[in-house]
């Protein structure tokens, strides 16, 4: 390393210094809390080792709480999917205005996402929501969209797919963008339909956006609490209860601190499988690219 | 994580560009062209329709509001979005979200472009796995983090202060930071760092003379994401603030989700939360893919 160099590691210090203290001390706190059978406010602690965890993996709630994880992530990450790439095309095709539309399609991303899910929620509340209002109004009787544990589930994929959609269709559109257009230039010329420029030159040269995209997604899913939390509260009853959810009913409703510590523990455990499956898969197509 | 890593600076990067002239490049309109923005315009209309209708709602008389079937028609007032501001505390609230948006952008906005440029200047064999450590622990559930604070928080008397939400800010905008500003370290030629060495300055008055100057737009770039951060977040605020340091996201929360009879008030306060925003995004409007892909609004 060069003399001038040699000076920078005490640039990291402050920054390492402080996440050390604000982030990897607690996260190794709420591992060791885990262990541990502890309600915040008794007295006593005491160490069960993986009793919680084998509390949590043996009672149907948490495997519930997964699979409404599971069905919520991945239809609306679908739902996202489909829409965002359909707006990017979109716009992409489009020759005037596109800015317009990329500014107007992104608000709903960038709003508070409480004040995200208030906005949908007063479209959906029962009788004097909007849908309710309008539906009523022509004397047709709507299901209760945030009441009904089906319509509730379905209620929280469109919110989180209205919250979401833009995010997806901006990096998309980024992507686009780099498109080397002389390629398809060229399969105009040979006489190719716009389903095959798409199919065979467009998604190709995207893959490793759309999957980059898809996974971060994928990940925030298994994350996301303030639009559940606004809209129906993991109701009704556990209908839409998420494992983040769960978690904080454990820790911040029930005070079983321990419990929930494990709870978030498994999260990331299996967020970290994600993680890893994505750049095994990243991997592999770039090695096929090259 | 290799992989991850390079498909996001190589994402990241794109977002800078200006756009390029679409295929065909010659603008005439034909009918294909018309429709397409047609389409677009119903999309996003009917796309804007909650945010439209929050905002008819907030200027609404309670009678107006809950009608059935709705009315579009009605005589406006802004009487509720100066009440939600003055006689329930919003002041407040805004205040509150203001200190702790302040602190931890200046806090974490600093540090994180200190370690930065480490980062963008050491050799990338030891540069890369920091980076891609910081990615990984972007990942992490924020709800696992929330817990040992609540608990910290508890035994230190300090649930309901600024500090501790701060902290707990900080820590989920550093890997962020560190990962936007290194971007823009990286296109700052290193040609300058080393005739500033060889005119024997050592590596803070390189940093400090030579190249911070340069950083300034990237860094405003940085605050303003963090500030975004800060001021959306919403369960480290749920739970680290009480009565007293209530953000305004957890504000409208329980404002908004509960009762129903003050909607007009409610949504006077979403759109006023949502104004500032709306701002700060036309200023980001150049390097919203970028800040994006790394995660930046919603942590």
């Amino acid at each position: 390393m060069v003399r001038w160099q040699r000076g920078l590691w005490w640039f990291l210090l402050p920054s390492f210094g402080l996440l050390t203290v604000v982030l990897l001390w607690p996260l190794g706190y709420a591992l060791y809390l885990s262990f541990f059978d502890y309600y915040l406010g008794s007295s006593d602690r005491t160490f069960i080792g993986l009793g919680n965890y084998v509390e949590l993996f043996t009672e149907a709630r948490l495997w519930q709480s997964f699979w409404t994880t599971i069905i919520i992530a991945f239809g609306s990450v679908g739902l996202q999917f489909v829409v965002g790439f359909a707006l990017a095309l979109g716009i992409y095709k489009l020759k005037f205005s596109a800015r317009l539309f990329t500014m107007l399609l992104f608000l709903p991303h960038i709003v508070t996402p409480v004040v995200a899910a208030l906005f949908i929620k007063w479209i959906l509340v029962s009788n004097f929501g909007l849908l309710d209002a309008t539906l009523l109004g022509l004397d047709i009787t709507p299901p209760d969209w945030l009441g009904d544990p089906i319509w509730a589930k379905i209620s929280v994929i469109l919110a989180d797919a209205w919250i979401f959609t833009p995010l997806i269709m901006m990096v998309l559109y980024a992507a686009l963008q780099t498109l080397d257009q002389s390629l398809i230039g060229a399969a105009q010329i040979d006489g190719a339909n716009a389903w095959q420029i798409l199919r065979h030159i467009i998604i190709p040269a995207l893959i490793p956006a759309i999957i980059f995209t898809v996974s971060v997604r994928l990940m925030d899913a298994f994350r996301f609490f303030d639009t559940i939390y606004v809209l129906t509260g993991g109701g009704p009853g556990t209908a839409t209860e998420t494992i983040t959810m769960y978690t904080y009913q454990l820790g911040f409703r029930m005070l079983d601190i321990g419990k929930a510590s494990a709870l978030g523990v498994i999260t990331l455990v299996v967020v970290a499988i994600i993680l890893l499956t994505i750049n095994k898969v990243l991997t592999r197509i770039y090695r096929r690219g090259d | 994580m290799s992989m991850i890593v390079t498909t996001e600076k190589a994402l990241s990067k794109r977002g800078q560009g200006a756009r390029k002239t679409a295929p065909g490049s010659s603008a005439l309109l034909n009918r294909g062209q018309v429709l397409l923005f047609a389409a677009l315009c119903i999309f996003t209309l009917f796309n804007l329709i909650p945010l439209l209708w929050a905002v008819l709602t907030s200027l609404k008389h309670p009678a107006d509001a809950f009608t059935i079937p709705p009315t579009l028609v009605f005589e406006p007032t802004l009487e509720y979005h100066k009440e939600v501001w003055l006689d329930h505390n919003f002041v407040q609230y805004l205040s509150n979200s203001l200190i702790v948006s302040a602190g931890t952008v200046i806090i974490s906005v600093p540090i994180g472009s200190l370690a930065a440029y480490a980062l963008s200047r050491i050799p990338r064999q030891r540069s890369g796995p920091i980076l891609s450590a910081l990615f990984t622990i972007r990942m992490f559930p924020h709800i696992l983090l929330a817990i040992p604070f609540f608990v910290m928080g508890s035994f230190l008397n300090l649930i309901d202060s600024y500090v501790l939400l701060i902290l707990a800010l900080i820590a989920i905008n550093q890997p962020f930071t560190i990962w936007l500003m290194h971007g823009f370290f990286s296109d700052i030629p290193r040609d300058l760092d080393e005739a500033a060495a060889l005119d024997g300055c050592n590596s803070w008055q390189s940093f400090r003379t030579v190249i911070l100057p340069l950083a300034r737009p990237g860094m405003t770039v940085a605050a303003l994401f963090s500030l975004l951060l800060s001021y959306n977040e919403f369960l480290f605020a749920l739970v680290l603030t009480g009565v007293d340091t209530k953000t305004l996201p957890v504000a409208i929360a329980s404002f908004g989700g509960e009762d129903i009879s003050s909607l007009s008030l409610a949504a006077a306060g979403a759109i006023g939360i949502m104004l500032p925003i709306v701002i700060i995004m036309l200023l980001l409007q150049r390097h919203l893919v970028r800040g994006l892909t790394m995660g930046a609004v919603k942590g």
